[in-house]
């Protein structure tokens, strides 16, 4: 007994072992490549700004402390705070009215002139009507290259654009599913301190600030190929809303040219003529704009931003961080006429000679600057998370209208003028250096990982510098105000110069950091997770040896295996399937490369099956079963695709049958019931065969039966078909899933309370303890894979039956060319059922992205959303099919494949077989996923690298621990016959 | 399996003995009327693989058709109880049956269906079908054992043998590798089904000739000291 009880220990312990360095590889690679960073749910408020220094007398600031933690609680206490402080709240506001138009994907040469570029293409120069309003004479309008952060997926941007901050591809915060920004963000200040925001155009708003706009129209971006739907919407609404006074803030996201560039490119006629058609409507805006820009009038300080979230490439994908995409552009333009000129030291402006002799310039400005500029023109207070610094150029557009009051009066000369507005950036800056200051004390008090101490230092020393300068210089100037300026004109302008300059640096040095932190790869990081997880291929590898050897030393009559032609082919499909990784192409269409080599291998098998001249029909069913699933691949990927056309009019319509009709309805609502009938006869003929586990059998075929008749009962509910009354249906809406979900529990619970005290030794045959040991393990969770995965699952669990079927039918065929030996281990079989498994990820209609996560299964039972029920719901659904039935039927592979009945030596051998076929299982898993590491690796500069390689690499990873957890329950489930 | 070795064997008896210069002029005429085809594809009727894929291939396939059923007839296995006639007869009856299961095979892996494709399917499958099926038809009519032997247990055992098997084997694997640059986003017009598929079985059909060449004058090499045993 002591001897079984360690080959028992003996068998499992690889399995964990291998878990532990998985583990450890994938934590430490993921360190180094998803660069994560933490939320804060810490926000801003008018009153916060007395703790400032920036402010000479205290006295003047109310001394209340508001911390700043709570989200909503803003209300009473801000407004009141206003009050005591007349309409300044942070900084002096410029503006009273902004209307921001964002244009996607808007390159840079779109806007800018085409002399600045090597040679005109024909989308240069569309946008006319900005170019001629910034190089007009007077004018106070610029043109800006802006410059932003990877990741440049229009979501990414939008968030960055609004939190002031740098979106890296997982945010860890508390939002699942819906991308609603958590964080402190312009919208929510706005919206905090009076301004009332309208907004038009891309959903995306609605979708990142669901409650924020005090009227919103909002219209689908799904749609790639609709060019129009949008950009119409906009134009409906733009115009009018221009002449309305119901708001402060307006946002026009036009979506055409994204759309244009995804679909057609950019050097194209539709894109040409989105521009065009832009350059009008701009044309409309200005005017309107203009026209009521008189004193008194709607528009006499409102400020015209028009600007893109991010570029595009020539080919119009966008996403990665190279030039083309990172290079978007912002026109600002302020109704005033006279702008305050910048010192030379603030202008970052390159400028060129047209043809004519007119001087062009355009300056530069970092997106990450876009939130704490608005705030500080619109004058509330900067978002918590803003890591930017107010632009000065775009400032000084906008300054322009609160000096010319006071030039006027006082008739100062234009070196005063400078100077005050100096001294006014400088005051900002030194609030916008406060505010960083305090975002970066609480990121990393609060974080996990946080910044390093070194940098912190770092920062810290520069920004007592650039405080100490304040308080010696700045503010005496400030207290002796103006009269002595005159005098010492020269020093004060240098000083402030200075001022702003350490100001700068301590903004910039803390962008550096932040970017350094949170879009660089760590490559030792990532060399190590790469090192560890080849190291753990081979423990897997000697594992799996050492499986085969322990079966030869014990169990002589096993014929050494030599290397036949199956295990070429396996080998040779696993490493297809591997290097098929290296591409984004195949990444893109994994579901049909793993179709292609699963028909691959049911070709080669049934080859096989005409060598013995037997189970052809297994052999022929199994291509049929592929074809099948391919199509519904197909489907599948092409609702990814997003040609929402195709899938409507795909399956049915193209036959020429009208989906409406009665008997067409009546099938789909029939035939997965059938489907759920036939299960449960396979469940009661499977178990009532055999003679073990008598009551224990009772209570799991009348669990299961009966969750099955739950699930038809769910779907009849669902759909329309029994008139059913409302509050009965609201009943069991809920009810029903969550009585499945019990059941499975309860199943679960019980398989493993039955583990602790089961009954020794009463059955001989342990092929058959196995086989009811997997059904009713695979019966306890089936029924809630069925109903998370909807009405497609009948057909899901159809095919997978059947198809494992057919691979452990088909398996026997090398056992019989061993002449009745127990074979070898069919690596084969196994690399098919893996292969199977992963088609089956991509025929529940998966794919390796997040938006392919179906979130509505996570309601299935529960309306309210509480985050770790919700995501456990989610992962089994995703998770289900592809990894959680296949690995725990794995056994079937051992069991059904040895035909006689079980002696004391063979069941030896079945269990380490058993534990031969898991080891290949997880070594299958294991390389496809290294090879799906190194190349994200290797693609980590590439475009797609987050749109696309990301996401594999998060799937991948995910599949692996799970896969690696599940074959170590399993090993322990499974194998705890052994010590009888 | 002894037992179809031995029939192999006594196979061999009966068929005309093949030297390996008639081999060789057999598998130049197949190349030459490959080359022709092509030929005839670009200059009188100036279409290609990849601006009329189905066009070409159906022409290809009308050309090398009575080439490759006409030589294969020749060499056929029992000339005595077959007629030429009767052989080209098997070899015409083969295309469409291989065709079929070309096309199944392709579908099964993941060719596309519609009413753009079938076409090219056909015409596709109809020129694979030449390639793989229609020698052996020609050669072996229905003899059930000899195609095991050559498709199933791929153990040729005679210059015919080698000729037929070889460059059936060529196309498949040639066709099969030819399937890997389709899902590629380089947006090259031969990246269409069955563009890409039908370049990798034609150079995989001429590298199988080429390859049969070779064995056979290896087995040519061998075959006198099978004698001397």
């Amino acid at each position: 007994m002591a001897g079984s009880s360690n080959e028992k220990r003996r068998l499992i312990w690889p399995f964990f072992l291998i878990l532990i360095l998985h583990c450890v590889a994938i934590l430490l690679f993921t360190r180094g490549f998803l660069l994560t960073r933490t939320e804060l749910s810490s926000f801003s408020h008018c009153a916060d700004i007395s703790q400032s220094p920036c402010f000479p007398s205290p006295l003047e600031a109310p001394s209340t402390c508001s911390s700043s933690s709570s989200p909503r609680n803003f209300s009473e206490t801000d407004r009141v705070n206003r009050h005591e402080r007349g309409e300044r709240c942070w900084t002096k506001p410029a503006i009273d009215r902004l209307v921001i138009i964002v244009l996607d994907a808007l390159r840079f040469d779109f806007v800018a002139p085409s002399i600045f570029f090597d040679e005109k293409k024909p989308w240069m120069d569309k946008l006319k009507v900005l170019q001629k309003l910034a190089y007009d004479k007077g004018s106070s309008a610029r043109i800006f290259k802006a410059l932003a952060d990877p990741p440049t997926t229009s979501l990414q941007r939008l968030k960055g654009l609004t939190t002031g901050g740098l979106p890296t591809f997982i945010d860890v915060g508390n939002s699942f599913g819906a991308p609603a920004i958590v964080e402190d963000n312009l919208i929510h200040q706005l919206v905090q301190n009076g301004k009332r925001v309208l907004m038009m155009g891309d959903d995306t708003w609605l979708q990142l600030f669901p409650d924020h706009f005090e009227k919103s129209y909002p219209y689908p971006s799904f749609n790639v190929k609709d060019l129009h739907t949008v950009d119409d919407g906009c134009i409906k609404h733009l115009l009018p809303s221009l002449y309305r006074e119901d708001w402060d803030v307006l946002i026009a996201h036009f979506l055409g040219v994204d759309h244009a560039g995804h679909i057609f490119g950019v050097d194209s006629s539709p894109m040409v003529e989105k521009l065009e058609q832009y350059n009008a409507i701009l044309e409309k805006v200005t005017e309107v704009l203009k026209n009521q820009s008189g004193p008194g009038d709607l528009h006499e300080n409102t400020f015209l931003l028009v600007m893109g979230d991010h570029g595009q490439t020539t080919n119009g994908d966008h996403g990665g961080g190279t030039a083309e995409e990172v290079e978007t552009s912002l026109f600002a333009m302020s109704m005033k006429k006279s702008p305050a000129s910048v010192p030379a030291a603030l202008d970052s402006s390159v400028c060129k000679l047209d043809l004519d002799g007119n001087k062009m310039c355009f300056s530069f400005v970092q997106q990450l600057d876009f939130a704490v500029t608005v705030a500080a023109l619109l004058g509330v207070p900067f978002p918590f998370g803003s890591i930017g610094r107010v632009n000065p150029e775009i400032y000084a557009l906008a300054a322009g209208t609160w000096n010319q009051q006071s030039t006027t009066n006082t008739n100062c000369k234009d070196w005063l003028n400078l100077e005050e507005w100096m001294q006014n950036y400088a005051h900002v800056l030194c609030i916008n250096s406060w505010q960083v200051k305090r975002y970066i004390d609480v990121y990393s008090a609060s974080s996990v990982i946080g910044f390093s101490s070194e940098d912190l230092l770092h920062v810290e020393e520069i920004y007592a510098q650039a405080l100490n300068n304040w308080s010696n210089s700045v503010q005496k100037s400030f207290l002796s105000g103006q009269e002595t300026l005159n005098d010492n004109f020269a020093s004060t302008l240098s000083s402030l110069e200075g001022q702003i300059n350490t100001y700068s640096n301590f903004l910039a040095s803390v962008a550096e950091l932040a970017r350094s932190k949170w879009t660089e790869f760590d490559l030792w990081m990532m060399g190590a997770g790469i090192g560890i997880m080849l190291f753990s291929l081979l423990v897997h590898f000697i594992a799996f040896r050492r499986a085969h050897m322990l079966c030869q030393a014990t169990y002589p009559s096993v014929r050494a295996s030599g290397i036949s032609s199956r295990v070429v082919f396996a080998v040779f499909m696993v490493a297809m399937r591997a290097c098929s990784f290296l591409s984004n192409s195949y990444i893109l269409t994994e579901g049909k490369v793993a179709n292609f080599l699963l028909g691959t291998t049911g070709i080669l098998n049934l080859r096989y099956s005409i060598m013995e001249n037997k189970m052809l029909t297994e052999a022929v069913a199994f291509l049929l079963l592929i074809s099948i699933s391919r199509f519904i691949v197909e489907i599948g990927l092409s609702k990814q695709a997003v040609s929402a056309m195709l899938m409507s009019t795909y399956p049915l319509r193209m036959l020429g049958i009208d989906e409406s009709h009665f008997f067409w309805v009546f099938i789909s609502e029939i035939v997965p019931i059938l489907a759920l009938v036939f299960l449960a006869y396979l469940l009661y003929t499977t178990t009532s065969g055999s003679s073990c586990w008598r009551v224990f059998k009772i209570i799991f075929t009348t669990a299961t039966v009966l969750s099955y008749m739950l699930i038809a009962v769910h779907w009849a509910l669902e759909s329309n078909m029994l008139e059913i009354p409302l509050v009965l249906e609201g009943i069991g809406r809920n009810s029903v899933p969550r009585i499945i979900y019990a059941i499975g529990c309860g199943l679960l619970v019980l398989l493993a309370v039955a583990q602790l005290f089961k009954q020794k030794g009463k059955t001989s045959d342990y092929k058959e303890v196995l086989v009811i040991k997997t059904v009713t393990m695979l019966s306890a969770w089936s029924s809630t894979i069925i109903i998370l995965l909807g009405r497609q699952g009948f057909l899901v669990s159809l095919v997978s039956i059947i198809a494992g079927w057919c691979i452990i039918r088909l398996e026997n065929l090398e056992q019989d060319t061993m002449n009745g030996f127990i074979g070898a281990t069919d690596i084969l079989s196994v690399t098919q059922w893996s292969l199977l498994a992963v088609s089956l990820f991509y025929l529940t209609g998966h794919w390796c992205a997040f938006d392919g996560l179906r979130y509505g299964a996570a309601f299935i039972g529960f309306d309210e959303f509480i985050l770790v029920r919700q995501a456990i719901l989610l992962a089994i659904e995703t998770f289900g099919a592809s990894h959680i039935l296949p690995i725990l039927a794995l056994p079937f592979l051992v069991s059904f494949k040895h035909q006689c009945c079980g002696s004391n030596k063979k069941r030896g051998t079945l269990f380490i077989k058993l534990s031969q076929v898991l080891l290949m299982y997880g070594l299958i898993t294991a390389v496809t996923t290294s090879l799906t590491i190194v190349c994200v690796t290797i693609q980590r500069r590439h475009l797609m690298v987050w749109g696309l390689f990301a996401p594999k690499f998060v799937f991948d990873v995910v599949g692996l621990l799970l896969t690696d957890v599940l074959i170590c329950l399993s090993s322990i489930y499974y194998f705890s016959g052994i010590d009888e | 399996m002894e037992k179809t070795t031995a029939e192999a064997s006594s196979d061999q008896n009966v068929s005309v003995p093949v030297s390996i210069w008639e081999a060789f002029r057999l598998h130049l005429i197949c190349g030459l009327g490959l080359a022709v085809a092509f030929w005839v594809a670009h200059n009188i009727y100036s279409i290609d693989l990849i601006s009329n894929p189905d066009q070409t291939l159906f022409l290809i396939w009308v050309i090398e058709t009575p080439i490759i059923i006409g030589v294969y007839s020749i060499s056929r296995w029992n000339p005595k109880q077959c007629s030429f006639l009767k052989a080209v007869g098997h070899g015409l009856l083969g295309i469409p049956a291989g065709a079929f299961l070309n096309a199944f095979g392709a579908i099964v892996l993941g060719a596309p269906i519609g009413f753009l494709y079938i076409k090219r399917t056909i015409s596709w499958s109809l020129l694979m079908s030449l390639f793989t099926f229609a020698p052996a038809a020609s050669v072996f009519g229905s003899s059930w054992n000899n195609w095991q032997r050559l498709f199933v247990y791929a153990k040729p055992a005679g210059i015919v043998d080698y000729m037929i098997c070889l460059p059936a084997h060529g196309t498949v694997i040639g066709a099969w590798l030819g399937a890997w640059p389709m899902p590629l986003d380089w947006e090259r017009p031969w990246q269409e089904w069955p563009i890409s598929v039908s370049y990798g079985a034609i150079a995989g059909y001429i590298i199988g000739m080429v390859a049969s060449l070779g064995f056979i004058f290896m087995f040519d090499r061998r075959r006198p000291h099978v004698k001397g045993d």
